[in-house]
């Protein structure tokens, strides 16, 4: 899923502090799971954004939404009947939501309420950890099923480097090495002869350093 | 006079770009620099200009440095990140290099490595403000330097670009100058009258803005620019006239030099020719400004 973590609600407060009426809009997806922006912590930060509009003496109408997706026309098209009665949008979405709902919706200014942080795995309850950086040319399957792009602090894909200590990575002490997790896989699964071949330079261009991506499939057009 | 006393003093200047090589031969740029060294005040060593391999601008502009002729170093976001760029820019000072220009670098897709990954950690305006900070005596991380450089900063400037606003190329410029540019260098220009609405509303004794003269090698360069890079205005009338003349390459020489004559005659700065790798043309231009 797409992880993300809370904004400082004094980041959102700035971005809204001149505006008389906002909606807050969750998404019932990845957000939801990782429990930063689905209805309950939409409910959260209305709550904590009229406690601070009420201190400050001022009435501004907090609006509270949760689509089904933000990165879908059809549920975003939900809004569209009472958007108007917001001057601005908190949207606790990932990026992209945040995003599809500011092209959908182009003059109503949209904020982010969240972070969002990677592509990850629920490791434990309340424990969040990233897997995959989407670099477009997967090579799970020679390195065990480990990707070196995602856990190996310098994507290296012929490591590990000389800053691997007992299993750690040399930028902390709570990081395993990505290459000794791939190690260890590679033995476990008898397939050490992989980890003796050395892997090619990867072609970034699949990577975001291709600049922006784009999927299309005629099979699924309309 | 240097470069520096030269733009400050607000005098016309001619920089030419001396594409170092794609290997470690530099006899051909050596000896195209040293042709032309007594009418250029500088020479411009790109950063592997359209992301195309080959010796870096430092390493280009150590080896004419080593030969007394002075060079810009070119330092350029899209290979370095903060780091890298302020080691380079630190070793290029003290190597003796004291004008630099800021550049963002084409995307790898446009040059032979394809795959590569682009850096960007630092983009234009930032690298601009970082060379300066420099200048100031201290790095990004506002550590203090034993020993400050003293650049002379330029930059890029897209106006007189086509299918650009006015308003926003302005205001880029603006913001270049505000953080510590003194010199902006345009993109090709092949017809002077493009910066007209720029000429109007900069101070050219607040920042030296110096067009590109690029040097069209033939009717067919021309014709390929025309198609693929629609932001350059090549008009009709240079397209028929290099289509018309008997010696093709002649015609386009005297077009680089008439433009270069018309800049200057206009009151600006100085020119920025691009002669890319047609740097033996270099003189006959010159010779004829």
């Amino acid at each position: 899923m797409i992880v993300a973590d809370k904004k400082p609600i004094e980041e959102i407060i700035d971005y809204v502090k001149d505006y008389q009426s906002i909606l807050v809009l969750g998404c019932n997806e990845c957000v939801t799971v990782c429990e930063v922006g689905g209805k309950k912590e939409v409910g959260l930060l209305a709550s904590a954004l009229r406690m601070h509009f009420l201190q400050q003496g001022g009435e501004v109408n907090i609006g509270e939404r949760t689509l089904e997706r933000q990165c879908d026309h059809e549920y975003l098209e939900e809004i569209r009947d009472n958007i108007d009665h917001y001057e601005a949008v908190v949207s606790i979405a990932c990026g992209v939501g945040v995003q599809f709902t500011a092209e959908k919706y182009q003059t109503k200014p949209v904020y982010p309420g969240v972070n969002t942080l990677f592509m990850g795995a629920n490791e434990a309850r309340g424990v969040w950890s990233e897997r995959c950086q989407g670099c477009g040319q997967c090579i799970l399957a020679i390195s065990g099923g480990i990707c070196p792009v995602s856990r190996c602090a310098k994507r290296i894909l012929n490591g590990p480097c000389g800053g691997s200590t007992a299993g750690k990575c040399e930028i902390s002490k709570d990081i395993p090495c990505g290459w000794q997790l791939i190690i260890d896989r590679l033995k476990a699964l008898g397939r050490m002869d992989d980890y003796e071949k050395i892997n090619p330079i990867k072609n970034w261009s699949t990577e975001r350093a291709g600049g922006p991506r784009k999927v299309i499939r005629e099979d699924l057009k309309l | 006079m240097g470069l520096k006393d030269k733009i400050e003093a607000g005098e016309f200047t001619i920089l030419a770009e001396m594409e170092p090589p794609k290997g470690v031969d530099v006899s051909v740029m050596l000896s195209n620099a040293k042709r032309v060294k007594d009418g250029v005040d500088a020479f411009v060593i790109p950063e592997m200009g359209n992301a195309v391999m080959r010796m870096s601008s430092l390493g280009g502009a150590m080896v004419l440095q080593n030969e007394g002729l002075p060079t810009v170093f070119q330092v350029c976001c899209r290979d370095r990140n903060r780091l890298a760029i302020q080691g380079d820019l630190l070793a290029a000072h003290a190597l003796g290099i004291n004008t630099v220009m800021a550049v963002i670098g084409e995307d790898p897709s446009f040059g032979d490595h394809h795959q590569a990954r682009s850096v960007n950690d630092v983009d234009l305006f930032e690298l601009i403000k970082a060379i300066d900070r420099l200048n100031q005596g201290k790095d990004m991380a506002g550590i203090e330097l034993a020993g400050a450089p003293d650049f002379l900063i330029g930059s890029t400037t897209e106006a007189g670009a086509k299918g650009k606003s006015t308003e926003v190329e302005m205001e880029e410029m603006m913001k270049r100058v505000e953080a510590g540019a003194r010199f902006l260098i345009t993109s090709p220009i092949f017809d002077p009258s493009l910066l007209d609405p720029y000429k109007k509303r900069i101070d050219l004794r607040k920042v030296a803005v110096i067009p590109t003269v690029m040097l069209l090698k033939s009717l067919g360069m021309a014709r390929y620019l025309v198609r693929n890079l629609p932001h350059l205005h090549i008009s009709e009338t240079i397209i028929d006239r290099i289509a018309r003349a008997p010696d093709k390459v002649r015609e386009c020489v005297q077009i680089a030099t008439e433009t270069v004559r018309e800049l200057k005659h206009q009151g600006f700065n100085g020119v920025y020719l691009s002669t890319l790798g047609w740097e033996n043309k270099l003189p006959e231009i010159i010779e004829g400004i």
